[in-house]
């Protein structure tokens, strides 16, 4: 048992290995997803699981789909001002 | 004339005693809040708001730790995170305590993804904080645009 958790703790005291590519973007998708369930829980006047799950992925989406809207909006203005 | 439709109906706390505007009262649901996420809601018998503002937050912080481990909470070289941070609770302060020597240093990509995980969960109790002291003030869920 003392052990195992010498091995938890250790987890945390070295970082990952995240390379900085386009792929460590998606690193977003689960912090838009947190995002989304706790604001729902602490904004719904009742939770029940359908309507709960429902209004989290109807946010999650908009959010994603404002930032990817957002992304290609400064895209194409670094390629105007560039080219 | 017909009364218009409420947006959102209101939640009553009729059977609960504490339901009054006691400035302690507040004050105790805003600090459990604050050292345990969703603590407050806990107070109010919001159960399943608990549980999951409870999962979330923690699950959130602890991800941002696992990323960029405890070296992300630097209440020296990242002040402004750090006042995020520590809004998870205030037992950060013990990982900042532990952290800040510089014993475990953290740069790069690892760095700025922990240090957002971990003050956007603290963030994330800021609100809740906040939204379980007006929960307990007005008696109801403050919706959407309130």
């Amino acid at each position: 048992m003392l052990i195992l958790a010498g091995i938890i703790i250790s987890t945390f005291t070295a970082p990952e290995n995240l390379p900085t590519n386009p792929q460590s973007m998606m690193w977003l998708l689960p912090l838009t997803a947190a995002v989304a369930i706790a604001y729902k829980a602490m904004k719904l006047p009742t939770i029940t699981a359908g309507n709960f799950l429902k209004e989290v992925v109807l946010l999650f989406v908009s959010i994603a789909a404002f930032m990817a809207v957002t992304a290609a909006v400064l895209f194409a203005v670094a390629w105007v001002i560039t080219e | 004339m017909r009364p218009m439709p409420r947006r959102h109906p209101e939640r009553i706390y009729n059977q609960m005693d504490f339901r009054n505007k006691n400035i302690f009262f507040l004050a105790f649901v805003g600090l459990a809040s604050w050292i345990v996420p969703g603590a407050g809601y806990f107070l109010l018998k919001e159960k399943s708001r608990a549980i999951i503002i409870f999962v979330v937050i923690v699950s959130t912080f602890i991800t941002g730790l696992y990323i960029g481990s405890i070296g992300v909470v630097d209440p020296v070289g990242a002040k402004i995170c750090y006042l995020g941070q520590i809004m998870t609770s205030p037992l950060v302060a013990g990982i900042g305590y532990i952290s800040a020597g510089g014993e475990y240093p953290v740069y790069g990509r690892p760095s700025e993804v922990g240090q957002i995980y971990t003050a956007v969960a603290g963030l994330l109790n800021l609100l809740c904080i906040i939204n379980s002291i007006y929960l307990a003030y007005a008696g109801r869920v403050a919706g959407e645009g309130d």
